[in-house]
């Protein structure tokens, strides 16, 4: 059984359809990426997939490990395991960053029976985490992503995403604005997250990032939809001549 | 016909009964004087006085108000308003008087000195603050304050010294009557150069139907800094009113912060001059009103000399039928260059019936400033809603997460960890019902 399997979406909001007619297909183990100029709707399927309010399916399914995605609350597609990592991440002054991702590990620890941890507990699993994706211990007792830089903001997502272990992740322009180290560091946080049991949709506007993960699949967006699909090679073509030659067609 | 009596009247009688009572100290009988006839050139404000466009004081000025005279306090509860870190370090007051027997100053050392403004009045910069300041008062409450003031309290931090425990001064309300009753605290905090001093002043009431009309003045000399936090936590059926006058000299800096519970009616009124360069303040506001609750904020920031900062950071939370208001006017007068100042006002409203109005407001007579100021009214973020949701947090816990957390970012900032353990329970508790 495939983890996910998108057939025939057409999505937007306020009655207009941003994305349509996309299918696609994801499997454990398997690393998608989407790439396409701005503005083709690469966002909207990553909302979408997580459970935006704003946004309404207008037709298709999506089916996640064989059950409706489109049927579930945010907070439960996060809960069985479906991540998405923000091209913008939120600022929430206020909140600790160790606390809230101590009570997002705990909604999971509870949703599959298990005991919550204590703090103390969870420092631990923090700080191996934290090693993990490279990000400064600092950061634990900051307030969620206040004032932290681009590259920050991003690495507290695959940190996140680090203590989530989700099924499927789709990271929305994890690589956009970042620097180049910022990039590999984020990169190999990445690499070391997925497994044969997971699988990633990473969606970019730039090719480089795939220089650092290895995708199987590359898919091209363009005016809300898959225009092509093909193997890496697809991205160094991407690179060297342009979107213009697979997207012109479907404009 | 009938003449519906003025609510100016009452005040006056009590002022009368206030006089012939023989608590009046001879001393400060020239300070209650100015200040009953700046309250009756003053009187109470009708809708649309400029400084009060935004707070009914109907209710108010409509309740006749006796004396609050002394009145039992009960030792445990009293010690429960005590925090742990001042318990070396506290004054008392009950209705405005100060409790010897109930205060424990054995941590302060000889550099904190404290007299009785009836005596401390024969210092001529003293006089001239509580007359010259009652004179040019535009604020009828606390000219009311110089009106009745006759315990009051100079506290002294001599010139350098450097005090390490945090000063707690808790100011009670109690009293026997029946009745509405008031009290009007005054003090009066000087430090010497270089002197630095944190200080926390807590309101508290062990009843209800009480009004109390306080005014603090810091005169903060050359260097000098105070650290300072307001908690206010009067009963929810009591008023308040507190006004806080702030000088600041050469290089000196006030960062105050008040934190609010909400009542009948409560007032923070700041008035704070940068006289001299280098001069730096900090004001910070928190709430979290229920029911009926008010909270007001009322400041004018006086920007006199170049190479100054202000900051102002104010939110509020507000439920049910809550009302609150912010009115801050920061002034730059000429020749004030290279001012910093900034000004930003958040609130988060959980009801249609919830109110808040925001004036920041600037004045610059200078060329050459650094100045911005920002105000905005919403409800819970969606955006921030949907990134805690996308983390497993459900829709319930992502909501109180957002609006506890949106207070507790300015109350997490109060240097006080007894204070802030404390404005978590008793601010943080309305959230959570």
């Amino acid at each position: 059984m495939s983890l996910l399997e998108i057939k025939d979406l057409s999505a937007g909001f306020e009655g207009t359809d941003i994305i349509k007619d996309v299918s696609l297909t994801v499997n454990p183990g398997e690393v998608h990426a989407i790439m396409g100029p701005n503005g083709s709707g690469k966002s909207t399927l990553a909302k979408v997939l997580a459970g935006h309010p704003a946004y309404v399916v207008s037709r298709g399914s999506i089916t996640y490990k064989g059950k409706d995605l489109l049927e579930m609350d945010t907070e439960e597609r996060a809960l069985e395991g479906v991540f998405m990592g923000f091209q913008y991440p939120v600022e929430i002054p206020g909140v600790n960053n160790a606390e809230f991702l101590r009570m997002a590990y705990n909604a999971k620890l509870v949703r599959k029976g298990e005991e919550e941890v204590d703090p103390l507990d969870f420092d631990e699993i923090l700080d191996e985490k934290m090693n993990l994706v490279g990000m400064d211990k600092k950061y634990k007792n900051r307030f969620l992503n206040e004032g932290f830089s681009g590259g920050e903001k991003k690495k507290n997502e695959i940190l996140q995403m680090a203590v989530l272990d989700p099924k499927l992740a789709i990271l929305d322009e994890t690589d956009s604005g970042l620097d180049i180290d910022a990039l590999k560091v984020v990169a190999e946080g990445i690499n070391k997250l997925t497994h044969e049991n997971n699988a990633l949709i990473l969606i970019t506007h730039y090719q480089r990032l795939l220089n650092y993960i290895e995708p199987q699949f590359v898919h091209v967006f363009s005016g809300g939809t898959i225009v092509k699909s093909g193997g890496k090679e697809l991205a160094h073509e991407l690179e060297a001549r342009g979107y213009d030659w697979v997207t012109a067609p479907a404009q | 016909m009938e003449k519906t009596e003025a609510p100016e009247t009452a005040v006056l009688a009590l002022h009368r009964k206030f006089l012939e009572g023989g608590q009046v100290k001879a001393s400060l009988r020239p300070v209650n004087e100015v200040g009953i006839q700046r309250f009756e050139t003053l009187k109470f404000p009708h809708k649309k006085h400029e400084m009060y466009t935004f707070v009914n004081t109907h209710e108010l000025t409509t309740t006749v108000f006796e004396l609050a005279g002394d009145g039992p306090v009960d030792t445990a509860w009293m010690q429960d308003r005590i925090y742990p870190a001042c318990r070396n370090s506290v004054l008392v007051f009950v209705n405005g008087a100060f409790q010897e027997n109930l205060s424990n100053l054995s941590a302060l050392g000889d550099t904190f000195r404290i007299s009785c403004l009836s005596e401390a009045v024969a210092d001529d910069e003293i006089k001239t603050l509580l007359l010259g300041s009652l004179e040019e008062e535009n604020d009828v409450f606390a000219a009311l304050n110089g009106a009745f003031v006759h315990h009051g309290m100079l506290i002294d931090i001599a010139a350098k010294a450097a005090l390490e425990a945090p000063v707690q001064l808790l100011y009670v309300s109690t009293g026997a009557s029946s009745g509405a009753v008031t009290s009007h605290p005054r003090l009066v905090v000087r430090l010497g150069e270089l002197a630095e001093i944190k200080m926390i002043v807590t309101y508290a009431g062990t009843r209800d139907n009480y009004f109390i009309n306080a005014v603090n003045d810091f005169i903060v000399k050359d260097g000098a800094g105070v650290t300072y936090t307001q908690v206010q936590k009067d009963d929810a059926e009591s008023w308040h009113c507190s006004k806080t006058r702030v000088h600041l000299h050469r290089d000196a800096r006030f960062f105050g912060r008040n934190a609010s519970s909400g009542n009948r009616l409560t007032r923070h009124h700041y008035e704070v001059r940068l006289k001299e360069e280098g001069a730096e303040l900090l004001l910070s506001g928190a709430s979290v009103l229920v029911n009926q609750e008010q909270v007001h904020n009322f400041i004018r920031i006086h920007h006199e000399a170049p190479h100054c900062t202000s900051n102002q950071v104010f939110k509020n939370v507000i439920n049910d039928k809550g009302r609150s208001s912010f009115d801050g006017t920061v002034i730059v007068n000429k020749g004030a260059q290279l001012t910093y100042s900034d000004q930003l006002i958040n609130n988060l409203m959980l009801s249609d019936e919830a109110h808040a109005d925001s004036k920041p407001n600037l004045m610059i007579f200078a060329d050459d400033v650094k100045c911005a100021h920002g105000a905005t009214v919403g409800q819970i973020d969606e955006d921030q809603l949907f990134y805690l949701k996308t983390r497993g947090l459900s829709q319930e816990l992502a909501e109180t997460l957002l609006t506890t957390s949106f207070v507790d970012s300015l109350i997490q900032t109060i240097p006080f960890p007894d204070v802030v353990a404390d404005l978590d329970t008793i601010l943080m508790k309305k959230l959570e019902a």
